[in-house]
């Protein structure tokens, strides 16, 4: 009870702090539509070719746009971190009794919002231009994909807390992106690509929820890929949530 | 919570340590501090940048395990009880720690609700530190738009949000105008009257001598000496003789070691411009001194008689003045080099 009063308590706050600053809903709407208006008549030509077995173009590169979001929206996370830890408000709220999950979950929640407004915006832009929505499989997709916004969010903090130096931490984040989001096969499946490509695609976690999210959008609700990608989404996020907790309970001198 | 749980001590420490890993090794910042503060005074903790101040005050707070030894906050073990410390006592850091993205207002109902107070209550004791520390006319703008003064006014009511039985200030006053620093000084003093405990670091020795009801002071991690301000400077000397000799080329350490020798002269100590003397008798020693600077052929710019200062006590135990000591960073962190410097000179 108490857990989750904090827990809605700082959550509350993040999203005031988050709301209080237009800018980022801004940006967090402008790119992924950018993407739609810009990038999706590049790959119009490859419709009906490899790799885009359902139907038109966007049925694939939808659910690419949308974990690119997913993932962007809790990546920014350890930024304020660092910020909150320079201007003493973690030490402050570590001096209360409050619980340190109920603190990384605020944020984490926060970020869940910030991704599934413009995720929701995004797919009712993208149907009038024969993007072909499943809802039953959509609202399943936007779980899956809060699981990899709760994993980037939760690792980026405990990333903030351990580096303290905006420098460090955007390094580590920008170097880990770019492979990251390539061999999720986001924008272009990976099934185009060669064999080697396709393998290491298989060590990176944002695969199996790229490959379950393209079943879910296309309303394939029960296949292994979509069990693959819950599963590995789940552990993540699990392992992440435990790292941020524990980064927050540590010390941090 | 029984009435045993109030005991007349806010904090006691056995034998506190804690040494940081630095470059080319290990930093003792505290090395075996045994301390007790009884309940319901002002207790200042002086002593210069890295002496271990903030180290023991975030052992004392739960920020920060210590490597060895005991501590007790409010009755309950810092080690194995620190869900209740952090229930029994408030903090305002050195870094201040109000959430400037949101309103004075919105921080302290945030503070109040996470000790789990009802919203009610919350609400109803956030508008009385409003108006006990006057926050009214900016407690619903947001708190970046804040003055110094205005921030550490609600960094305080933080800090005493859940009606804390010890409340801990790290360096509370820094970079505060006079007329803010007198102000946070009442605010304390009002609540140790209302029956808190208020236990602070400082490196202004003016604070902890005005401010205080008992001090300790603290050099590379171990305290030097402990008492009431007044105590303290009794302990040291009656009075002090400072004297500004005019030379051609002022060896005043070498004046000091001479003058030291006279009658009622107790220490000496070469302290910028001046020789100052700890002396047990003024008249007896102004006498003397005098007879023997004009045998020295040494003129006397300036000549003042006063009470020692928590400085003059300082100097005795390490040989180093704290007004030089106070160049350094603002953040009492381990300090390595400078730390080491410091030592190696004090050290015959």
């Amino acid at each position: 009870m108490t857990f989750a009063l904090q827990t809605w308590l700082f959550f509350r706050r993040k999203l005031l702090e988050a709301l209080r600053q237009p800018v980022w809903i801004f940006t967090g709407l402008s790119t992924p539509l950018l993407y739609l208006a810009l990038f999706e008549p590049l790959l119009k030509s490859l419709a009906g070719g490899a790799g885009f077995p359902h139907g038109t173009v966007l049925d694939v590169f939808v659910p690419g746009i949308l974990t690119l979001m997913a993932f962007g929206a809790g990546m920014g996370a350890g930024w304020v971190v660092i910020w909150e830890i320079d201007s003493g408000v973690t030490e402050r709220l570590r001096v209360t009794p409050a619980s340190r999950l109920a603190l990384l979950l605020g944020t984490v929640l926060r970020d869940i919002v910030m991704f599934a407004v413009p995720a929701l915006v995004v797919v009712l832009v993208a149907i009038p231009f024969g993007f072909d929505a499943h809802w039953g499989g959509l609202v399943l997709l936007l779980a899956l994909l809060a699981m990899l916004t709760a994993s980037a969010s939760a690792t980026s903090s405990a990333l903030g807390i351990g580096l303290r130096q905006i420098g460090s931490l955007a390094a580590v984040v920008t170097g880990t992106q770019l492979p990251l989001t390539l061999l999720a096969g986001i924008l272009l499946p990976l099934s185009v690509g060669p064999v080697w490509l396709r393998v290491l695609g298989h060590v990176n976690p944002m695969y199996y929820a790229v490959q379950a999210a393209r079943d879910l959008a296309a309303g394939q609700v029960v296949t292994a890929t979509v069990g693959a990608g819950f599963a590995v989404m789940a552990a993540l996020a699990a392992l992440a949530l435990w790292w941020g907790t524990r980064s927050y309970r540590r010390a941090m001198s | 919570m029984t009435s045993t749980d109030t005991p007349a001590e806010a904090v006691r420490t056995v034998g506190l340590r804690k040494a940081f890993r630095a470059r080319g090794g290990t930093v003792d910042a505290v090395r075996g501090i045994d301390l007790t503060v009884a309940a319901g005074q002002v207790f200042g903790f002086l002593g210069p940048n890295g002496a271990g101040k903030t180290t023991t005050l975030r052992i004392l707070t739960t920020l920060l395990d210590a490597d060895g030894g005991e501590a007790f906050v409010a009755g309950a073990s810092v080690r194995t009880q620190s869900a209740e410390v952090r229930r029994r006592i408030g903090y305002v850091g050195q870094l201040g720690g109000a959430d400037l993205s949101a309103t004075g207002r919105e921080n302290l109902l945030l503070q109040g609700r996470l000790y789990a107070m009802s919203a009610a209550r919350v609400r109803e004791h956030a508008e009385e530190l409003i108006s006990v520390l006057d926050l009214g006319g900016f407690a619903d703008r947001i708190a970046r738009s804040y003055s110094g003064g205005q921030r550490r006014r609600l960094e305080v009511a933080l800090g005493i949000m859940n009606q804390p039985r010890v409340l801990f200030l790290d360096e509370p006053t820094t970079g505060l105008d006079p007329q803010n620093r007198a102000n946070l000084w009442d605010q304390l003093r009002g609540l140790r009257d209302a029956g808190t405990t208020v236990f602070l670091t400082t490196h202004y020795l003016e604070e902890a001598d005005l401010l205080s009801d008992r001090l300790a002071i603290i050099d590379h991690g171990a305290i030097i000496a402990e008492g009431t301000p007044a105590e303290l400077k009794r302990r040291y000397s009656a009075d002090v003789l400072t004297l500004t000799p005019r030379l051609p080329d002022p060896d005043l350490p070498a004046l000091a070691r001479r003058l030291a020798g006279q009658p009622f002269v107790t220490a000496a100590s070469a302290d910028g411009t001046d020789v100052r003397l700890a002396v047990a008798d003024a008249t007896g020693a102004m006498a003397a001194v005098f007879a023997a600077l004009q045998a020295d052929g040494v003129e006397v710019i300036a000549a003042s008689l006063a009470q020692p200062s928590l400085d003059d006590v300082f100097l005795r135990e390490t040989g180093r003045s704290l007004r030089d000591t106070d160049a350094g960073s603002a953040r009492d962190q381990p300090e390595p080099p400078a730390a080491t410097d410091a030592r190696a000179a004090a050290l015959p």
